[in-house]
């Protein structure tokens, strides 16, 4: 009865995990000089934060370059003047492992200002990553020559500057930054807030609904690839190699790095590489 | 570890240090062992373990068919091969067995002499351990999901109860009624804990999406809610400002030292939060599956230099590093779901129990022997540990 089946392929990567944790416990944490270990278990945690303080400015730089990498995936000749590349927060997490210092490093990029952070709004979790200056651009070109360019600009050089939050409310825009009611009904005229409640706006990308519709077409396509495979699974590889249907507008990495961040899919290791299985819940 | 015994040798090292060394690389390498079993008696799933903290000897389990066992956990066996074997029972054919599945069992915290035990038929029985009979019963008017009583308390003896009424009840066990009632959950309360560092500090977890913290001692109600966006009203929708999670908030559990707090929710999230000021703090362990419609139990580990989370998830165990939000390893090995597990802190042992009616016990892996004790076991030509089944049965010679 107590004789279990194990993949040993999944034990060899849990086997490294663990000896990283256990090189970690018995020499010491990286970064200090053989001090003895404070007795929190809450400073042990930081212990190990402490070790990477060191490539914590690497770090950031380490995520903008994936967010780079993941906004080149998006195709160029769809991609107009009016929309500025965007990523998905949770595709980072395909690239990196873990997972709370992602979030960290992005938090410190976006108080630095130099990305800024969206909620899309056909999931509550899944929030849109733009680099600032892209953004600034691609709205600013847009607006020319509009009767909504000046409360634009205002919008833009205020409102992002100081505050990095993603939804504004009333009194804030009133008071705080002095829009006037006419403003800010412009303003949602094109496109730069989006109403959330009474008296309370998301910030959002304009013209993004092209972006939002073929992403979710696409997201579609390769799960239904996925999931209509023999046992709901497919090697990485191979989805990969698969043509994709034309409803499928972006590059397949693309929507790769969306399902296996938004743990859609299940990643297992095998000896053949990465099979991806379709996680039902 | 030579280095590590070395330095405690000599006075360079706080003993301490090699003791959570130690404990924490047997909390890393877990795993089934054909040696250590658990005596099968529940004919249904196994909703609820309970070691107790005086001796770490005795473990209590709830049954989904109303039945509390008690296993003694200690190997006084001189083999390696043993199996935990049930002291006593309170099977079908007591007369003061619970009618319906029991959803959570404690060992009184000071002693083995009592145990507490609620169930979905109403009540929470108090009982003797040696005369296996309910010395006090508390009638409630729902069925009760989960109770607790305080691991510290020497100046109350209150249990907190949380049942389907949104009201958090209190009993107290010297005078045997309901002395207190917590008002201001929604919906109804799936878990309730008390801190281990203050007695007077309780958490209660609910399907309205909340988790409060209270103070027993004021009468105004919850100290504060925890709140999943730290208070900050951007980035939530209105429907889930002053929310822990997005869905039905059902597990609870304290790290060891009282300092953080441990939410599982049906969003398919577990969140850390600092207890003192009710902080998210934010650390993502990624999708931690959670379908359990009822409390679900989960331990953490103590007495590590890493803390670790051992979080049922389906039909397997995962383990996370709680503060770095690490997914260590999952340990599978249930033929069905998962509901409850324990973490024993002397042994780094962890036992758990599902719905295939097993209680399965996860025993650091055994270092492996040294050269030199196989060498002196050859020598010496006797082989206490050889499995009779390997035995040569047959003889050369010729008589026999």
């Amino acid at each position: 009865m107590w004789f279990r089946n194990r993949s040993y392929a999944a034990e060899w990567r849990t086997m490294n995990r663990k000896r990283a944790l256990k090189c970690d416990t018995f020499c010491g944490k990286r970064g200090r000089s053989g001090a003895a270990e404070p007795l929190p278990a809450a400073a042990g945690g930081g212990g190990v934060a402490a070790g990477d303080r060191g490539d914590r400015v690497g770090g950031a730089l380490d995520i903008k370059a994936s967010l780079e990498h993941i906004m080149s995936l998006l195709p160029g000749k769809l991609w107009s003047d009016t929309v500025p590349r965007i990523a998905l927060k949770h595709q980072l997490y395909s690239l990196h492992r873990d997972r709370t210092r992602v979030d960290r490093h992005l938090n410190e990029l976006r108080e630095q200002g130099d990305v800024l952070m969206f909620q899309l709004g056909f999931d509550s979790e899944s929030v849109a990553v733009v680099f600032a200056a892209d953004f600034k651009a691609k709205v600013l070109a847009a607006e020319v020559g509009r009767a909504t360019q000046g409360p634009v600009e205002k919008f833009l050089n205020t409102v992002l500057a100081s505050c990095c939050d993603m939804s504004v409310d009333e009194t804030k825009m009133l008071q705080e930054f002095l829009f006037a009611d006419s403003e800010i009904t412009q303003l949602v005229k094109c496109g730069v807030l989006t109403v959330k409640d009474a008296g309370s706006w998301w910030l959002s990308i304009p013209n993004s609904g092209r972006f939002t519709k073929y992403f979710i077409q696409g997201r579609k396509a390769v799960l239904g690839m996925i999931r209509k495979s023999k046992y709901s699974e497919m090697l990485k590889s191979d989805l990969e190699g698969r043509q994709t249907t034309s409803r499928v507008k972006f590059h397949i990495q693309y929507h790769i790095h969306d399902i296996v961040g938004a743990e859609l899919v299940d990643c297992i290791e095998t000896t053949a590489g990465v099979l991806l299985r379709f996680a039902d819940s | 570890m030579l280095g590590f015994l070395f330095g405690r040798q000599t006075g360079l090292d706080d003993p301490l240090r090699l003791k959570r060394a130690e404990s924490t690389r047997r909390a890393l390498c877990l795993e089934l062992n054909p040696d250590r079993n658990v005596e099968r008696i529940h004919g249904n799933g196994i909703n609820t373990i309970d070691i107790e903290v005086i001796e770490g000897r005795y473990m209590l389990s709830g049954g989904a068919d109303g039945v509390v066992v008690i296993y003694d956990l200690e190997n006084h066996s001189r083999k390696p091969h043993y199996t935990c074997k049930a002291v006593c029972t309170v099977g079908r054919s007591s007369r003061h067995v619970h009618k319906f599945s029991v959803e959570t069992v404690q060992w009184y915290p000071h002693d083995t002499g009592m145990f507490i035990s609620s169930s979905f038929d109403k009540t929470m029985k108090v009982w003797d351990t040696e005369t296996l009979k309910p010395a006090e019963i508390f009638q409630f008017v729902e069925n009760v999901y989960c109770h607790q009583m305080s691991p510290i308390a020497r100046k109350h003896s209150l249990i907190a109860v949380g049942t389907k009424n949104p009201k958090v009840q209190l009993c107290d066990l010297k005078s045997g009624s309901c002395i207190q009632v917590l008002q201001g959950h929604r919906g109804e309360v799936l878990s309730v804990k008390w801190s281990p560092r203050y007695e007077y500090i309780l958490a209660t977890a609910s399907t309205d999406s909340s988790v409060r913290l209270w103070d027993v001692r004021r009468a105004s109600g919850s100290l504060f809610t925890l709140d999943q966006f730290n208070g900050d009203p951007s980035k939530s929708s209105s429907e889930a400002a002053n929310t822990a999670h997005n869905g039905r908030v059902n597990g609870l559990c304290f790290t060891g030292d009282g300092l953080f707090l441990l939410t599982t929710g049906t969003d398919d999230r577990m969140r850390l939060w600092e207890t003192a000021t009710g902080k998210n703090t934010l650390v993502n362990y990624g999708k931690v599956v959670n379908e359990s419609r009822k409390g679900l139990k989960f331990a953490v580990s103590q007495g590590c230099s890493l803390e670790f989370a051992f979080v049922p998830c389906g039909s397997s165990v995962a383990v996370y590093a709680v503060h770095s939000g690490e997914l260590v390893t999952m340990l599978k090995g249930h033929y069905s779901n998962v509901d409850c597990c324990e973490f024993h802190p002397d042994y780094q042992e962890l036992y758990s129990g599902g719905k295939d009616s097993n209680i399965l016990a996860w025993i650091p892996t055994p270092r492996p022997p040294d050269i030199e004790e196989e060498q002196d076991s050859k020598k010496g030509g006797s082989q206490v540990a050889l499995n009779p089944a390997f035995e040569d049965a047959w003889s050369s010679s010729d008589e026999d």
